[in-house]
This record gives structure tokens, sequence and C-alpha cells, in this order.
């Protein structure tokens, strides 16, 4: 017998062999995602993109927070970060068309990270205003390591896409065909692992800059390679 | 994997002596103790999440088998290949087996207490493997050639003055200001090539997705994406008990589980991996590998006395807020998993007459049961594991006998009163400052404890004189 089938028949037997019908359990399943708001935290009153960006600088995720009005001026905003923090003029951009068609103007760009890039653009898909964190997902134009390898990331996201809670996002992609990797991203990457204190910059960024655009971008990152089928 | 074979009493005892080992531990229990308590003020609709955290783990262990075949079905349709694996040796076997399939000599590992659990590392070593440990707490512990002590912070034995050693001897290009940034700095220039140089990763999930067939890991360094992306190969090895039915109940869980385990609201990574590269994806591996383990959780599944144990998520708050663990640290457990959730799990990997020990390695106060995020009743596990023990006789016979003596004494009421009458003159005459420190007969006992000094007289005494009063 292989492997598979005395698992399963050691899980079976320790059910009493009873047969599961799956779509009572899918019931059950659905009946445990009811009154959430039971069971989560409560977001701030006002506008999601305040409570999104009031959690993005909170302590809890330190990071920082800017909005531009359009997405042509995120050049200027970016240069004005590493003014800021008195870096070179150099940027690797994700390599997504709604990044590469902006006029960069004096700053030098690079389609792509590499390993000792310092400072790495990036667009998110989604914002979770309850956690502060930003979504991402691989494909043609998000690499998953540009998000990882970059000393300072800076990432944009549109306002229109600040979900409120987690449960927001996973209702928004139910049904879809999952890409490899979905990156939920909270923050610089950090370690307590020497004695319980907080480092940041671990082996991912050490900086992480959020730059909230309010008007609506036109084209899409990997607009058509979600395809429903994949759940069952 | 084992322990050499010394004594839990002799472990202890060790770690007991041992300074900077007291002083390491509280540093880091610590500030998670804190942390979390914090994180509960802010959260207040935590024991309600909790109840239904609970019961979605119950649903998914009451219909496991629907679940892990649903989970399958989609992680193939997904291009993922899926491994069963009913013991540890069949696991890690299958594991080895998929690196020389890939002709591998570099592996890069992200943490996972599975892995430890099903001897990984003892494995790819043997196999004459490169194995590269990305968390930095996992690398300490690489470099200090010993085992986790802790499931979060495995290297939380180690003090910074230690790490700072270690990583002198071991970098290449050593920090120079005995920092913890520096030092962390050291680690990232150390591992960042070995990261994208490896031929295979290895990591661990916190939660299996049924209905996506996706695996889900919770980290904060990045390392684990760093270690899953370059390479060709990415293997994940899993229990079979970490299946979700859906992403939104992976959510939920989540809640629960980084607030217990470090006092945050959400990891600053949360990474879903569903198969390998899909088509213009710009990386991400060619082959991506699930092994499924069982090793003991269908044997606590038929128990009744253990089949609550399967909810958990491998959080760690019980030990940081176990008074024993804190006295003694991880290493002193012997097996895989520490702290209380380690008491009731070693003897389903090791046998209980080997791990017996761990079981009376607590006092009852409950605070386990109390801070777990999907309320295993831990306490009640273990007793049911003393009762086996003493069923199965497998306590000693020093114990049997003590027991016997104290069973003949108490339940003859006049003896069982002259006999505390004496003792409590005894203890008296030993007692300073009103605490007992040492008393003949008593050595290893008040070695490094002390009790209070009885009152005069026993509470039975009093209650006849008040009784006499009336």
């Amino acid at each position: 017998m292989s492997a598979r089938e005395t698992i399963l028949n050691a899980v079976r037997a320790g059910l009493d062999s009873r047969k599961v019908d799956a779509e009572a359990a899918r019931r059950e399943a659905d009946a445990l995602l009811q009154d959430l708001d039971a069971i989560r935290p409560k977001l701030p009153a006002g506008a999601l993109v305040d409570a999104f960006i009031a959690r993005v600088t909170s302590p809890k995720v330190a990071a920082t927070a800017e909005r531009i009005k359009d997405i042509t001026e995120l050049p200027a905003a970016v240069r004005r970060y590493l003014d800021a923090h008195d870096l070179p003029p150099h940027v690797a951009l994700q390599p997504a068309a709604v990044l590469e068609d902006l006029d960069w103007v004096a700053l030098e760009t690079r389609d792509g990270v590499k390993p000792d890039d310092v400072v790495g653009i990036g667009i998110a898909r989604w914002g979770i205003a309850e956690t502060g964190s930003l979504v991402f997902h691989s494909g043609p134009e998000t690499p998953i390591l540009a998000n990882f390898l970059p000393l300072h990331h800076i990432v944009m996201v549109r306002e229109r896409s600040i979900l409120a809670f987690l449960d927001d996002y996973a209702v928004a992609v139910a049904g879809q065909r999952p890409p490899r990797n979905v990156n939920l991203i909270t923050g610089a990457s950090g370690t307590t692992d020497i004695e319980g204190s907080l480092v940041l910059g671990a082996h991912g960024p050490a900086h992480l800059h959020v730059v909230i655009v309010e008007n609506d971008i036109h084209g899409d990152i990997d607009a058509d390679k979600s395809t429903p089928g994949a759940s069952s | 994997m084992q322990e050499a074979p010394v004594s839990f009493k002799l472990r202890a005892d060790r770690a007991l002596a041992d300074p900077t080992l007291k002083i390491a531990i509280d540093r880091t229990t610590g500030t998670a103790e804190r942390k979390r308590a914090v994180a509960m003020t802010q959260f207040p609709q935590f024991e309600a999440a909790r109840e239904r955290g609970k019961r979605i783990k119950n649903h998914v262990i009451a219909n496991l088998d629907h679940y892990l075949l649903e989970f399958e079905r989609n992680a193939i349709a997904s291009g993922a290949k899926v491994h069963w694996a009913s013991t540890a040796e069949e696991a890690s076997q299958i594991v080895v087996a998929l690196c020389k399939q890939a002709n591998a000599k570099r592996v890069t590992r992200v943490k996972s207490m599975l892995g430890e659990e099903i001897g990984l590392p003892h494995a790819l070593d043997e196999a004459g493997i490169e194995r590269v440990e990305t968390d930095l707490a996992e690398h300490i512990v690489q470099l200090g050639g010993d085992r986790p002590s802790h499931i979060v912070w495995p290297s939380m034995h180690r003090t910074r003055e230690q790490v700072s050693e270690m990583f002198k001897r071991a970098h290449r290009v050593p920090h120079q200001e005995e920092t913890i940034e520096a030092m962390v700095a050291s680690a990232r220039r150390e591992l960042r090539d070995k990261f994208l140089s490896a031929d295979v990763s290895i990591s661990g999930a916190n939660f299996l997705i049924a209905d996506t067939g996706a695996t889900c890991t919770v980290t904060n360094e990045g390392n684990a994406e760093l270690t899953t992306t370059p390479p060709r190969v990415h293997i994940v090895t899993a229990g079979i008990e970490k299946l979700v039915p859906s992403t939104e109940h992976a959510f939920l869980m989540l809640r629960l589980l980084v607030r217990s385990a470090t006092g945050a609201d959400v990891t600053q990574y949360t990474t879903f991996h569903c198969g390998p590269k899909q088509a213009g994806d710009r990386d991400g591996p060619e082959e991506f590998h699930i092994v499924l383990v069982d090793n003991g959780r269908t044997r606590m599944l038929a128990d009744p006395a253990l089949k609550e144990m399967l909810r958990c998520l491998r959080c760690g708050a019980c030990m940081n807020h176990c008074v024993v663990f804190r006295q003694l640290g991880g290493h002193v457990y012997g097996g895989t998993y520490p702290g209380p959730m380690g008491a009731v799990l070693t003897p389903v990997f090791d046998g209980l007459e080997q791990s017996r020990d761990l079981a009376h390695a607590c006092t009852m106060n409950g605070k386990c049961q109390e801070v777990c995020p999907v309320a295993i009743p831990i306490p009640t596990l273990l007793r049911g594991w003393r009762d086996r023990s003493w069923r199965e006789g497998l306590e000693p016979a020093a114990a049997r006998f003590g027991l016997g003596i104290h069973t003949f004494v108490a339940s003859r009421p006049r003896l069982y009163r002259l006999g505390t009458a004496i003792a409590i003159k005894v203890m008296r005459l030993f007692s300073r400052g009103g605490l007992v420190r040492g008393m003949p007969g008593l050595g290893a006992w008040t070695k490094y404890r002390e009790f209070p000094a009885p009152a005069k007289r026993s509470f039975m005494a009093m209650y006849k004189d008040s009784e006499g009063k009336r």
C-alpha cells in the first residue's frame, strides 16, 4: 500500500470511517466565516485611505507614506525620497509598463532588480487598511525578487485598490486562478532573533516607503492573467 | 531527533546551573510575553476569534480526508507534485531523493519545525549536500552546531556576545561594531549570494489551502522568499494537520497565530505559494513539490486523549508563558518541540518511555491553555500522559514505592495526622525567615527552589479547635 493510501485509511479509521459529505462540509466551512466583525479588529472611523496611511506609518508597521494626485507625480516623489535619504539617483523599476512609461527625467532607471540594488520601485495591486499590508501577485510584470533585493523599497498603490480587511482580499480573488506567489508585505524586513531585539533590514529591504495615488491609473499590471477555474 | 541518552533530570540540572542561559531565556520570553499582552488589549475580539479558530480547526480535523484530497487535487492542477510520507524517515528520504534527482550541490532552507521533526538537517548532511540555513536564528544554530531551543526563536539560548563570537569566526566579512544591528548586517552579507546560487530550496508551511492548493508561510526576515524564488526546485514539507478550507479561513487563523507568537498583528511577509513558475513569470522554481507528512498525526487523530493537539498552530505562546520552560529553556525537553506543546507531542514521536518525564515537568498552573490561540487543554493532555505512564508501569520503582506509602498513610487519618504533626515540627526547624531553603533529604529539591515554611499547626488541628469553641 502506498503512503498515500496508508495515511488516508488511517485518517478515515480515526474518524470512525464516517463518509464525508462534501456539500455539508462546504456549508459548515462557509458558516465559520459568518459575522466577521465579531472576530476581527475594528478600523478607525473615516476614509479607508486615511486608516491605511495611519496604519502604514504607525510604529507597528514603521514605514513612511505619502499621497500624490496623479501617477505622473511619482518620479518627483521618488526624487524627494532619494534627496531626503542622501541616495544616488539610480533606481531599479519593477518591469511594469505603468512604471516604465513614466517620464523619469533626471533619474537613471533600470528594468529589473539586481542583488545589490539600493532603491527599487514597485507597484502593489492592493493595500489593506487593517494591517497596512501591500499585496503583490507574481507575473510577467512582477518578479518576486524585486520585492526583496533592494535596500529601499518604494511602492505605489492606487487609492481605489485599498481594501478594509484581509478577508476582503480573499473575497476579491476567490475563484480566480492563483498566481505562483502572493506576497503580503507589511513594513520592512526585520528580525528579533538576537535577544528578541528588533533590527530592520534583516535579509530584505530595510526601508519601505508607500506612495498612494489618488487618480485612477490607466493600464493594469498583468491585467489579463487571472482566469477562473482553480477552485473546486 | 534524539538527544544523547542523558536523563531529563540531568539535562535540567545542567540548564539550571548555567547562568547565561537564564539571562538569554528571560530576554526573549519576557519581551514576547509583554508584546502579546499589549496585542491582546488592542484586540478585544480575541476570545471570540479564538473560539472561531478552534471551530475551524475542529471542522478541518473532522473532515480531514476530504480536505487532504481537495488540497491534493488543486495542488496538482496548479502544477505541483504532491508526495505523501507516513513516517519521519520516509519524509526525509523523499526530500533527499528530490535533491539528488535535481543534482543539488547546495540547498537553502527556510526554518520549518516540521523539517526539524523529520530530521531533515541531519539527512541532508548525511547525503553530503551543502545545507544553508537562511533564517537568522537557524543560521546561528547551524554555526553553533546545536539544535533549536524555541520554535519561534530557535537561537534564544544564545546571548549577543556568543553570536558575535560565532559570526566573527565564520563570516567572510564580519561585523566590526559590537551591536546587534552590525551582526544582522554581517549575516545579510554572508548569506545573500548563497540564496541566489542554490539548486534547491526547502521550506515548511503554516497553512495548506484546500480550495487553491497553495501553501502559506509567515515570516519576518524576507529570507523565505529570497530562498524559495531563485532555485530551480522548491520543496515544501508540511504536516497533514495544516489544512484550512480556504484563503479566508487562513486569514482568520493568521490573526490568532501572529499575535500569539510575537505580539505583532501580522508578520512582515505573508506568502502564498501555488505551483511552479507560470507562463510569463519572471522568476520562480521550475518544479514545486509538496511532501505531506503524517508521522504520528493519524495516531493522534484516533486517540481521544491527543486529538485536540492537532489544532496546534505552532505559535510558541505556551512556552513563552510556562514557568518551567522559562527556568529550563528548550534543549532540556529533548525533542523537536519544547515547552508544554513539546511535552504533549514528544511522547507521540519518541515514545512515552523515553519522554515520560516531560509530562511531570509541569506545575498544572494552566497558563498554557489560557494563552493558546486555539484553546488546547494542554494540562489535561499532560495529565493523560501521566496517567498512561502510570498504567503502563513506566514510573520508576521509587515513585511507585513513595506513592504506595503515601496512599497507605493518607487512607489512615490518625497515622496521617501524626505524620503531618511531626513533619511540621521538623520543617519549621529548618526554616529561616519563613522559607525552607535546605533540609536533610531534600537537597535535590531545594537546590534551585525554596518553599514557604508550614504554618504552626495543620489545618485539621485548627479546624478541630474552632469546632470546639462553638
